[in-house]
């Protein structure tokens, strides 16, 4: 998928967000360009949520600033360009899903509801007929959280965790119709826990600690940093190392922890066992390894946090 | 403001809150027409009798439970007077603003409205228009009982019904833009629930203007909500009558500024 360089349709400067004394959001300078898909990964608590508030709105930043489309985010032609789903799908749980749109449609001021029968299509939500939504399934809100934020045709699509709840044929289909949609032209800003859904299609992405933005990436640019490796898990990584390092001096290595080593850049991982061994230093696992997005977030976080 | 406001009335329209809310008024209006039919009618007391709810000895004083009551008396002590309606009405609106913020639906209009006084001004005027309807149908539903059960009451002048009718209204949106302002500032269906009972019923007023009246510093609690609804003309006589549509516009202002005030500060 070729990306073309375009004006930016979410762009923040220094957006800080604080409560009381806690900043949630730190300086967060965020760059997605049009027809993107951003990937916006972070941990529990890093701040996802709260970022993706401010540049919709629905909260106020301490400082910053935040332009969509080139506009500020107060502009009144802006809301209409928004399809949101944040947190929790918002739903009148004594309603239909239909009665939901109709509700959503006359917010935005459309003048017919041709379009919600078409969102209803869209997410395939068009057989709940009289349900109420207190009868759905986490699934089933889910979808009409995304029919609800496709609705109007918004250029600009915020989705927080789309994929909770979706069985996996929902979630190919969620995955597909973000494709699809991006393929329309759409900019859209997705976060998930899901990560290797993330990376199927993500173009771009920003990965957020604590409140502050401490990588933004094309994919292109993520492809070449997740390198392939080599690990190999040693009795005795203090020796095995500069053995490494002296007998194949063209390759990278670093000790990943007490027993483990991760060889960059090396084609035959035999030979090197192989060197291992006839110096005597046990061999516990080897293989090659490809880091994914998952690997490559884990490692940016320090390895133990839950996504 | 007006997307906003078609989508309200939609919702009115479409959720039974609204219903169910009419439905006990209409309800209770019944239950106080039987009463008063046993009390004072002779077929009534004959029943009352019978079913052991008056005594032989009480039938002349109840006879007299509706001397000099006509129709707007009448239909003022069912609900607006003693709290009955306005604790029915803040419970719906209660209920039309709280799950705004319950089910989430209140990001949806937030992010396509950011001018947040768009959504207040909506709010109200449905409240308006939705107690206009409850004081016009409750009105004329009463004066359906009232032939149902054999003209109890006397009927009212016109001119008096609609002046009546109209600085009620004006007081009670203004107790309705009083419910507005708790919710948005608690976002909690539980302290609306509490503020309409509590407020509405008059379970915070007069018990303050007892208080207060020990210290002959009650006087301006007239000038409250409840005790206004309570204590307003039947008639116009002269312009000192006005004053209630003074104190409604006051309050409504004040709430309306309040709310607007909350929900344009406050995080959604």
């Amino acid at each position: 998928m070729q990306y073309k360089k375009k004006p930016y349709a979410v762009e923040t400067a220094c957006l800080t967000k604080r409560y009381g004394s806690r900043e949630v959001v730190k300086q967060v300078d965020l760059r997605v360009p049009e027809g993107a898909i951003y990937g916006f990964i972070g941990q529990n608590g890093a701040g996802k949520s709260t970022t993706l508030k401010l540049v919709t709105g629905l909260a106020k930043p301490t400082e910053g600033e935040i332009r969509l489309f080139g506009r500020s985010v107060n502009s009144p032609v802006i809301g209409r360009r928004l399809g949101v789903l944040i947190e929790s799908a918002g739903l009148y749980r004594n309603m239909t899903a239909r009665e939901n749109l109709v509700m959503k449609a006359k917010c935005i001021g459309l003048p017919e509801e041709k379009g919600v029968d078409q969102v209803l299509e869209t997410t395939g939500l068009s057989d709940t007929g009289k349900k109420k939504i207190k009868q759905f399934s986490m699934g089933m809100k889910q979808r009409l959280g995304v029919a609800m934020a496709l609705l109007g045709n918004p250029d600009l699509l915020i989705l927080d965790e789309p994929l909770n709840g979706l069985d996996p044929e929902g979630i190919r289909e969620l995955r597909q119709l973000l494709l699809r949609l991006q393929e329309e032209g759409k900019t859209i800003v997705v976060s998930s826990h899901i990560l290797g859904e993330l990376s199927k299609i993500s173009t771009h992405y920003g990965i957020i600690q604590s409140g502050r933005l401490v990588e933004q990436v094309t994919r292109e640019e993520l492809e070449e940093k997740c390198q392939d490796y080599y690990q190999v898990e040693v009795q005795d990584v203090k020796r095995a190392l500069p053995l490494i390092q002296e007998n194949f001096p063209n390759v990278q290595a670093e000790v990943f922890d007490l027993q483990t080593i991760r060889v960059y850049g090396l084609a035959d991982g035999s030979r090197l066992n192989q060197c291992l061994v006839e110096q005597q230093i046990p061999v516990y696992a080897s293989g090659f390894h490809r880091m994914d997005l998952e690997d490559y977030f884990l490692d940016y976080i320090g390895g133990e946090a839950h996504v | 403001m007006f997307n906003l406001l078609r989508m309200d009335l939609y919702r009115v329209r479409r959720s039974k809150s609204a219903y169910n809310c009419f439905g006990l008024l209409l309800a209770m209006s019944v239950l106080t027409f039987w009463l008063m039919w046993l009390m004072a009618t002779p077929e009534g007391q004959k029943t009352a009798i019978r079913i052991g709810m008056l005594a032989l000895t009480e039938m002349k004083e109840a006879e007299r439970v509706l001397e000099g009551v006509d129709i707007l008396t009448f239909f003022r002590q069912i609900g607006l007077d003693g709290g009955m309606y306005s604790v029915l009405l803040g419970i719906w609106m209660m209920l039309f603003v709280c799950s705004d913020y319950q089910s989430g639906f209140i990001k949806n209009m937030m992010v396509l409205h950011q001018n947040r006084w768009g959504y207040i001004g909506s709010k109200l005027i449905t409240a308006g228009i939705v107690n206009f309807l409850y004081l016009i149908l409750h009105f004329l539903f009463v004066l359906l009982l009232n032939a149902l059960f054999g003209t109890l009451v006397p009927y009212a002048a016109l001119g008096d019904v609609i002046f009546y009718l109209s600085w009620s209204w004006l007081l009670t949106t203004a107790y309705c833009a009083l419910i507005l302002f708790v919710c948005v500032l608690t976002r909690s269906v539980a302290a609306g629930a509490l503020a309409a009972v509590l407020l509405g019923g008059g379970a915070l007023v007069m018990p303050l203007y007892g208080l207060l009246n020990l210290f002959h510093a009650a006087g301006w609690l007239n000038y409250s909500i409840y005790l206004s609804l309570s204590t307003g003309s039947n008639q116009y006589t002269s312009v000192r009558d006005l004053w209630v549509y003074a104190v409604g516009a006051g309050f409504l202002v004040l709430y309306t500024g309040l709310s607007g005030i909350i929900v344009k500060n406050r995080d959604v």
